[in-house]
């Protein structure tokens, strides 16, 4: 046993015994606290005296939160918020993607030598990503996908693990009609085997290549970016420390592991594809107008030049 | 040979031609160019999941999710969600029989693997967890909501499955007899049991009062006997209905002259009290006279039951309800019997 004076760090371990860290003489913060007895609910009016207690509580609780912390659950950060309202390309600073951890990299080791450019420094043996080159690349990048939206462009995002899927879903959805996403396994041949993998009808008659990839984990699927890039598929990468940036065309120097980061970036590059959406579909009704006024102002010419003949 | 019939349809559908230079305008034409972008011929795919390659499996996974998504935060607004362990023990279990994985995979319309039935499964299983909770707080509207999705991918025999195992309830015919069966050994019998009328009990030469015309009350004050010395000619207050039993359309004591399979038979009545209430018919075949006395006892007691559910636990104990499963053993090779060995010899 170590005495307290050589090392003092060791004190508290002294202290507490393994009587002390007993459940019984422990505080019970986790037991659960209810106006009504526990009582096992039968009829309907039981259920629907369970619902209104618990509201009556919550009521109580919104009624005393004024008087405490200003801070609600609305107007504080809370993890899902990355995912359902997520920052527009104007609006992503350093410090969100401090906060989303996009500058730790993988191990020292695990470098790879044409990573070097984006690579700030070493730090506990992980590579820190110099985010002063990831900002402009990741709004190049949003620049990109919000141009080619707005030129009816098809986008497709992948993000081929688990806590990836909802984020393409969501990303995906937030476009609209013209972005899709692969929230599993990329299947070989999606792009250069057409024919076999939709049959012939959907090959000639759909048009099968997208307009842009963009890789939420890229490292995982190099088939897809191959295939992309025999079938001149523009590509938009998260790349990490471990990965040669030049695989994508638009690299995007991050942390491709946490799912937080992978949120920010998605959520920032489907705003810009909304954008881009709406400056279409701007676009396309402009387009029409004028095709309206053309056609009318041909139409009063041919009367104009008929009755000037007659 | 496939493979050139392949090539054909790609020669002639995709098929592009490619123009590097931009054709040659004359200057007076010049004005007439549409200077728009080049709109695309093809339409764009439709899914959002069209690049999975399994647009039809992931599009229904996508719904479900989205359901479960809906319910849940439906739930959580009428403060149904989360729900504690004392409420959760409170809801009714659930017993869900979803389609087999052939069946599921013609819903879904893409052939499913194991991997993938059981994701569907665990995303319907919670979607009918929210119904569950849904119908017990009395949320209908959700609640029927959600079992339009959810029956979607229920079995149609859903309720024949899950009554497999119980009990069928005994059904009575037009005039209220009990129709029931019965084994034992090799014996089966059919056994119709049908309720006595109850008489109205009116004694020969006595005066009616209002308090003795209730015949079923016994009048315990005055023992029959007393009447029956005081007057020889008198009957006695108590109404005897006697019932009949009838095996394969012969009296039971023809049937089965030894008392020990008459008792048998007559068991489930006398432990009940039921002996002069009902009256039974039964056809037995099948088996010894041992066997078919056991098997009707079995029949008439199923068929009590089923007229008078109270006194069913009373059968119960008395292990009159239960199937007898003992059956002849089978002769085992290498043995005389079942269980008897040849002399064992020691050379």
């Amino acid at each position: 046993m170590a005495s307290s004076g050589l090392r003092p760090w060791l004190a508290a371990t002294r202290c507490l015994k393994k009587t002390a860290l007993h459940p019984s003489r422990q505080p019970v913060r986790y037991a659960v606290t209810s106006f009504s007895n526990n009582e096992p609910l039968k009829s309907v009016e039981d259920w629907r005296r369970f619902q209104e207690d618990r509201a009556e509580f919550k009521m109580l609780m919104e009624y005393m939160g004024q008087y405490g912390s200003s801070q609600t659950r609305d107007n504080v950060f809370q993890p899902h918020h990355s995912l359902h309202k997520p920052l527009a390309p104007s609006e992503a600073t350093l410090s969100a993607l401090i906060a989303a951890g996009a500058h730790l990299g993988h191990s020292k080791s695990l470098m790879n030598p044409n990573f070097m450019p984006y690579a700030y420094g070493v730090r506990a043996g992980i590579t820190i990503i110099d985010l002063d080159h990831t900002l402009p690349l990741l709004r190049r990048a949003a620049n990109l996908v919000r141009a080619i939206v707005s030129r009816d462009g098809t986008v497709v995002f992948v993000g081929t693990r688990p806590d990836l899927r909802v984020t393409v879903r969501k990303a995906a959805e937030r476009i609209g009609p013209q972005a899709f996403h692969v929230g599993e396994r990329w299947l070989p041949g999606t792009l250069t085997n057409k024919l076999q993998m939709f049959g012939p009808e959907v090959s000639k008659e759909q048009r099968i290549a997208p307009d842009l990839a963009i890789f939420l984990n890229p490292l995982s699927n190099m088939h897809a970016i191959r295939e992309c890039a025999i079938q001149h598929v523009p590509t938009i990468g998260i790349v990490d420390t471990n990965v040669d940036p030049r695989i994508v065309m638009y690299p995007i120097p991050a942390n491709d592991e946490h799912p937080r980061t992978a949120e920010l970036i998605a959520g920032i590059l489907s705003v810009a594809g909304r954008e881009g959406r709406l400056i279409h579909e701007q676009e396309t009704q402009r387009r029409a107008q004028a095709n309206e006024r053309f056609k009318r102002g041909r139409e009063k010419n041919a009367a104009k030049v008929s009755t000037v003949h007659d | 040979m496939a493979m050139s019939i392949l090539r054909q349809p790609i020669r002639t559908s995709l098929k592009r031609t490619y123009s590097t230079t931009r054709p040659f305008v004359p200057p007076a034409a010049l004005r007439d160019i549409d200077n728009a972008p080049r709109q695309r011929t093809k339409p764009r795919p439709e899914s959002p999941t069209f690049y999975t390659a399994r647009s039809p499996y992931y599009d229904q996974l996508n719904s479900l999710e989205s359901a479960i998504q809906y319910s849940r935060s439906a739930l959580t607004k009428f403060q149904l969600l989360p729900l504690p362990a004392f409420a959760r023990d409170s809801l009714p279990h659930l017993h869900p029989v979803w389609m087999d994985k052939r069946e599921m995979g013609d819903a879904l319309s893409s052939k499913l693997t194991t991997s993938r039935y059981r994701r569907v499964t665990q995303l319907l299983n919670e979607l009918n967890d929210h119904r569950r909770i849904a119908h017990a707080a009395g949320c209908e509207d959700l609640g029927e909501g959600i079992e339009s999705i959810v029956k979607l991918f229920e079995k149609k025999n859903q309720e024949a499955i899950l009554a497999r195992g119980k009990r069928k309830p005994v059904k009575f015919d037009k005039y209220g007899r009990s129709y029931t069966l019965g084994k034992r050994k090799t014996s089966a019998a059919r056994v119709w049991i049908i309720p006595i009328a109850k008489p109205s009990a009116v004694p020969q030469g006595q005066s009616q009062t209002p308090e003795e015309q209730q015949p079923d009350k016994l009048d315990l004050t005055l023992t029959g006997l007393e009447d029956v010395f005081s007057d020889p000619k008198a009957k006695p207050t108590i109404p005897v209905t006697p019932a009949t039993v009838l095996v394969n359309n012969v009296p039971l004591a023809h049937y089965f002259p030894i008392p020990a399979d008459r008792e048998r038979v007559i068991r489930p009545l006398k432990l009940t009290g039921l002996l002069g209430a009902y009256n039974v018919f039964a056809i037995v075949r099948g088996g010894g006279v041992s066997g078919q006395s056991g098997a009707v006892a079995h029949g008439i007691a199923k068929g009590l039951a089923a007229h008078e559910p109270a006194i069913e636990m009373i059968l119960r104990k008395a292990k009159l309800m239960r199937r007898d499963p003992r059956m002849v053993e089978r002769k085992k090779t290498g043995m005389a019997k079942a269980r008897k060995r040849y002399t064992w010899v020691k050379r």
